[in-house]
């Protein structure tokens, strides 16, 4: 066998392998990535699905529990938001109008059951300077 | 001062893009009077460029908030060094500093190849000014550092908190120089491919010219591909110490952006190799260095373009469309030219056998490649699932994990074989024995690992093929007579190790990969973590460690106010070891981060995150376990340093007209049979006589 062919083989073998670990592991993790009028949208059908959830938190939306172990919230417009029940750690910049992207399921109550929330890193190539406000530390119910 | 600025901003894009255009035309129609108008056109751009940078710089230091990035990124109370820093924080400061750590390196580049055919210098130059001229295009016309603060103010919006870490200072100007860096070699090879039109004296000047690319543009693929990598190193440290969710690396469009081009510039070090040594893969190699500069645009265009799913905060304005654009006219471009000028990249030999070094270098490429577009394909398949099925999907840790595992396995198994493996000669019986011998000897630390209670068939996989990489690599150092060695009779270890640098500077970069794989595979399998709720002065035991909250500190300051918890760790018998994660409060922001605290050993990282929930009594604290963290530190830091081992140049030629030093190039290693240590001279005439036009 000439040699090209068994390399072509060698390598053939390497891709077709990697091409079906990659089926796997997508199967495995994918998510509907969607904004929050979407989700609104198509809320029956994305029940019980795992869907990953971008959009912005609503003025005055945001309430921890005791021990802040736990955040309920919404997301989206004032008018058409998302409820958003999450547990587990939270991250250090969830404030009104953070730019969030939340991992979990949509419930039957239509509530999205937040397995992770990421807030946006505000920072590198921002094209709208921030506006500073003045809140106290302990309004955000953090340590003081 | 502004005005300053100003003006030389525009300057400066007139004279790159007029520098451009007299280099191009001037090299092509052979006009050496218009390519030096062309240099000094570019040199003016280049200094004009820095008198910008000077003025921003400045202005950050003065907190001259006239400015609006200043007034954007910059604050009175922030320190000086992070005011510096600022300089590449936001869109348009980052656009400022790679365009002119471009234009510099363009002309070290073209001053330090003087000495080759002007006519091919001067078109990489006019490339390489082609490219600073649309990057100050995208600063004068959609993102400019120096636009005025209309709305006026005394104070700035200052910067992010979580950009207040050493690593972040580093980490975005190397990768740009990572950028700048790749630039070279792909306008070198465009220069090249590019000579005199298309009749049969262009060919043959083609053909030339790509014979010189192989020679100059190694150094700079190199030093491309070791910046980066250490750029892309210092980002995962920041991430790692500063995000406080316990890892390094989170599968986003931003870190996958500059880890695409790092694979495919890995791809194209080794295929460069099997080029030189066996005049094979030259398309390959032309192609890959094209695609990595025009990866790196890929990359900006991820971080600007706005449409990918990313836990960065982007802009979404047209400038990252004219990365894309970019991007795809260099692939265009690229692919044409290879077509184009088929003739003179005919491959000039073949490989004679499946167990030589250029068959592996061929696997580990499709390999490296296949890591790539794994990682690109996971990157964009929102854009892709939004084109195909009208649904935007994106794929998990997992999808990469399943993937790019197997494909490293891969990678180490070719590794452990190349030392011991020639160019273009099967290995002898002798040979094949001592690696199976080798292959056999790498079970003895399976054994040990399934002793300690490893159980996981990857760990054992990693664990085999790492030990094999590592006895294939050093045994030829310190054993003698071990075949891949030069066949010194008497030779100390070290004069061996020195005997070849280029060679076992390679090694060095292969054993850094290994640790970071075992790094990487024992902190991904061995990671535990835990949440606990602490009383002051409660002790719990976690693991083989008591963890004891002593009581919480609070400290004021002009800019934070800091609520630090101090916890002991006690370890088996070791001293208690007092680690003091904390929770900050940045007052100018109105933000809370988080720091943590972590313990460093080579056993592995006790990584301490305080929840937000603390007071005088209690605190509630995520403690997480990363065995191994270190060798993925030290085996990132090890290739940085073979990679600059290897690029370091040969000694130079003495009084007496003898070489210091004693290397012989790998290249034709096997061929020499010295018997002895000869004199380099002596050395290089043989190989000169026996390679024929190798370097």
């Amino acid at each position: 066998m000439a040699i090209t062919l068994k390399l072509g083989i060698a390598a053939g073998v390497v891709i077709a392998a990697t091409v079906y670990m990659a089926y796997l592991g997508s199967r495995s993790s994918w998510q509907y990535y969607l904004s929050v009028e979407e989700v609104l949208r198509d809320a029956t059908e994305l029940t019980g699905r795992p869907i990953r959830v971008s959009g912005s938190v609503v003025a005055n939306s945001i309430s921890f529990s005791p021990g802040n172990s736990a955040a309920t919230f919404q997301i989206g417009k004032e008018n058409a938001a998302l409820a958003v029940r999450c547990g587990g750690p939270l991250p250090d910049n969830l404030e009104d109008g953070a730019e969030v992207v939340v991992e979990g399921f949509l419930d039957e109550s239509g509530i999205l059951a937040g397995d992770k929330v990421l807030t946006r890193c505000a920072s590198k190539y921002r094209s709208e300077p921030p506006v500073p406000s003045v809140k106290t530390a302990s309004s955000q119910g953090r340590p003081s | 001062m502004i005005l300053v600025g100003q003006l030389c901003l525009l300057f400066s894009f007139v004279a790159l893009g007029f520098a451009a255009y007299a280099c191009l035309l001037g090299a092509f129609r052979g006009l050496p009077r218009l390519t030096k108008i062309g240099r000094h056109c570019a040199a003016a751009g280049v200094f004009t460029l820095t008198v910008v940078v000077v003025v921003l710089v400045t202005a950050l230091l003065l907190k001259d908030f006239q400015l609006s990035y200043v007034a954007q990124y910059s604050s009175r109370e922030l320190a000086w060094y992070y005011s510096v820093s600022a300089l590449w924080v936001g869109q348009a400061g980052s656009l400022l500093l790679w365009t002119w750590m471009l234009g510099s390196l363009s002309l070290v580049f073209r001053l330090a190849h003087r000495s080759h055919p002007a006519a091919l210098m001067d078109a990489a130059l006019g490339i390489l000014m082609a490219f600073c001229c649309f990057l100050a295009g995208t600063m004068v016309f959609a993102a400019d550092p120096m636009e005025f603060n209309i709305a006026g103010g005394e104070k700035g919006a200052g910067l992010s908190p979580l950009l207040h870490h050493p690593a972040m200072m580093i980490h975005p100007p190397i990768v740009f120089l990572g950028y700048s860096f790749w630039a070279i070699p792909c306008a070198l090879v465009i220069a090249s491919l590019c000579a005199y039109g298309g009749n049969s004296a262009a060919q043959n000047r083609s053909a030339e010219f790509v014979g010189l690319w192989v020679r100059i543009a190694q150094p700079w693929i190199l030093m491309a591909w070791t910046i980066l990598g250490g750029g892309i190193l210092l980002g995962a440290y920041w991430s790692y110490e500063e995000l406080g969710w316990g890892g390094y690396w989170a599968w986003d469009p931003v870190e996958n952006g500059s880890l695409i081009p790092w694979l495919v510039g890995s791809a194209l070090v080794h295929s460069l190799m099997a080029w030189k040594h066996c005049r094979i893969l030259k398309k390959t190699t032309i192609g890959l260095s094209i695609a990595c500069f025009a990866l790196c645009n890929f990359s900006t265009f991820l971080t600007r373009s706005g449409i990918f799913s990313s836990l960065h905060a982007f802009s979404e304005s047209p400038i990252g469309w004219l990365f894309l654009g970019l991007m795809l006219s260099l692939t265009v471009l690229g692919l044409a030219l290879i077509v184009y000028r088929r003739e003179p990249l005919r491959a000039g030999g073949a490989i004679t056998s499946l167990w030589t070094r250029e068959a592996l270098i061929v696997i580990a490429i499709v390999a490296l490649l296949l890591l790539a577009t794994v990682t690109l394909l996971g990157t964009i398949s929102v854009a892709i699932s939004e084109f195909v099925i009208g649904r935007r999907v994106t794929v998990g840790p997992m999808f990469y994990n399943y993937t790019l595992i197997p494909v490293s396995l891969v990678l180490l198994a070719t590794m452990s074989t190349a030392p011991v493996f020639r160019w273009r000669v099967a290995p002898s019986r002798r040979e094949k024995t001592v690696f199976l011998a080798a292959a056999a000897f790498a079970l003895v630390p399976l054994v040990i690992a399934g002793i300690l209670g490893v159980r996981q068939p990857l760990a054992f996989a990693v664990i085999w093929l790492s030990a094999g990489v590592t006895i294939t690599h050093l045994a030829p150092v310190f054993v003698p007579h071990w075949p891949g060695q030069q066949r010194g009779t008497g030779i100390r270890w070290w004069n061996r190790l020195l005997f070849n640098r280029r060679m076992h500077s390679s090694y060095l970069i292969h054993l850094g990969f290994v640790a970071l794989v075992v790094g990487v595979t024992g902190s991904s399998l061995g990671s535990r973590s835990q949440e606990i709720v602490l009383a002051r002065g409660e002790r719990v035991g976690w693991e083989d460690r008591s963890v004891r909250f002593k009581e919480l500190v609070q400290r004021e300051s002009r800019e934070k106010l800091v609520v630090e918890a101090i916890i002991e760790v006690t370890q088996g018998h070791n001293a208690p070891v007092q680690l003091r994660p904390a929770q900050e409060y940045h007052r100018l922001q109105n933000q809370w981060t988080t720091e943590v605290a972590i313990h460093s050993t080579w056993r592995g990282d006790f990584y301490i995150v305080m929840q937000a929930d603390a007071d005088a009594e209690s605190v509630r604290l995520t403690l997480i376990d990363n065995p191994l963290m270190r060798l993925i530190w030290l085996g990132g830091w090890v290739i940085v340093v073979g990679a600059g081992i290897r690029i370091w140049p040969p000694g130079r030629r003495g009084k007496n007209g003898q070489q210091r030093g004693h290397e012989v190039r790998e290249d034709h290693r096997h061929t020499l049979h010295a018997r002895h240590l000869v004199p380099r001279d002596a050395v290089c005439e043989r190989q000169e006589v026996l390679s024929g036009n190798h370097e």
